[in-house]
């Protein structure tokens, strides 16, 4: 799978990196491909690239927060969690993601 | 390795503490906040502790494997940085494994950092922390020098 999303958490100096990372890891280790942006308190990093998106097959959201920029991913898979399952169980998020496109 | 020398100027040594006394979670925050204005990193410990107590109403901090990461981000921090403390017995938390904390790291954030380098340190730190073997070799520090190293050395 293509994956690309955003990680935020409510004070955006620890949960949303911890998330990132997890979500990376997580995605390297099943074989996936995996873009992530984090919105922090120092603002916007590792910005999604236009057409990272587009390729993308589901739209990954694990943020506590209201997150800008997510008329970006209109028409795409989405699927939103609290930062919370991903730092808890990572790779069973990516795996539930993908038994479900592939029904 | 010129990260890891990097965070040795944002985190002191003063400010990692082992055998914390205490049951309580209040209790604990309360002795590294105190440690915090004690080397001069925030100017008012009842501020910056509300603001700590606050941002734990908003979700858990409780990582799993017996670590937590509270953080307050207040105008009382003077500057920012990372304090760490295990405490001589468990402490309850609400955490993600449903498991008691011994080791707490506390993230103190300037409300206006001038320069995105301090935050960018500890982005580093929550990067360390997403690994699950980390979390377990934390745990089984017996000292202040090995905890700091643990956290300033690793590659």
């Amino acid at each position: 799978m293509k994956i690309v999303g955003v990680a935020a958490c409510t004070s955006g100096i620890a949960h949303t990196y911890i998330a990132k990372e997890k979500l990376l890891k997580a995605a390297k280790d099943l074989g996936h491909e995996i873009h992530i942006e984090t919105q922090g308190t120092i603002g916007t990093e590792d910005e999604l690239a236009e057409k990272d998106i587009e390729e993308a097959d589901v739209v990954i959201l694990a943020v506590d927060i209201a997150i800008t920029g997510t008329e970006r991913f209109d028409g795409k898979k989405v699927v939103k969690v609290p930062t919370s399952i991903v730092v808890k169980a990572p790779k069973q998020l990516i795996q539930k993601i993908e038994s479900e496109l592939n029904k | 390795m010129l990260e890891s020398m990097d965070l040795k100027n944002v985190i002191n040594r003063e400010n990692v503490l082992v055998d914390i006394e205490g049951t309580t979670k209040e209790e604990v925050l309360k002795a590294l906040c105190n440690q915090l204005f004690n080397t001069g990193y925030i100017n008012d410990v009842d501020d910056f502790y509300a603001d700590v107590l606050a941002r734990e109403e908003e979700g858990l901090t409780g990582l799993g494997k017996g670590i937590a990461i509270p953080h307050g981000k207040s105008e009382s921090v003077i500057n920012t940085t990372i304090a760490i403390g295990k405490t001589k017995q468990p402490i309850e938390w609400v955490s993600l494994d449903d498991k008691p904390v011994e080791v707490i790291l506390l993230f103190a954030v300037k409300n206006s950092d001038a320069t995105t380098t301090h935050i960018k340190l500890l982005q580093k730190v929550a990067i360390m922390l997403a690994d699950d073997e980390f979390l377990v070799a934390l745990q089984k520090a017996e000292n202040e020098d090995e905890l700091f190293g643990m956290i300033t050395q690793r590659d």
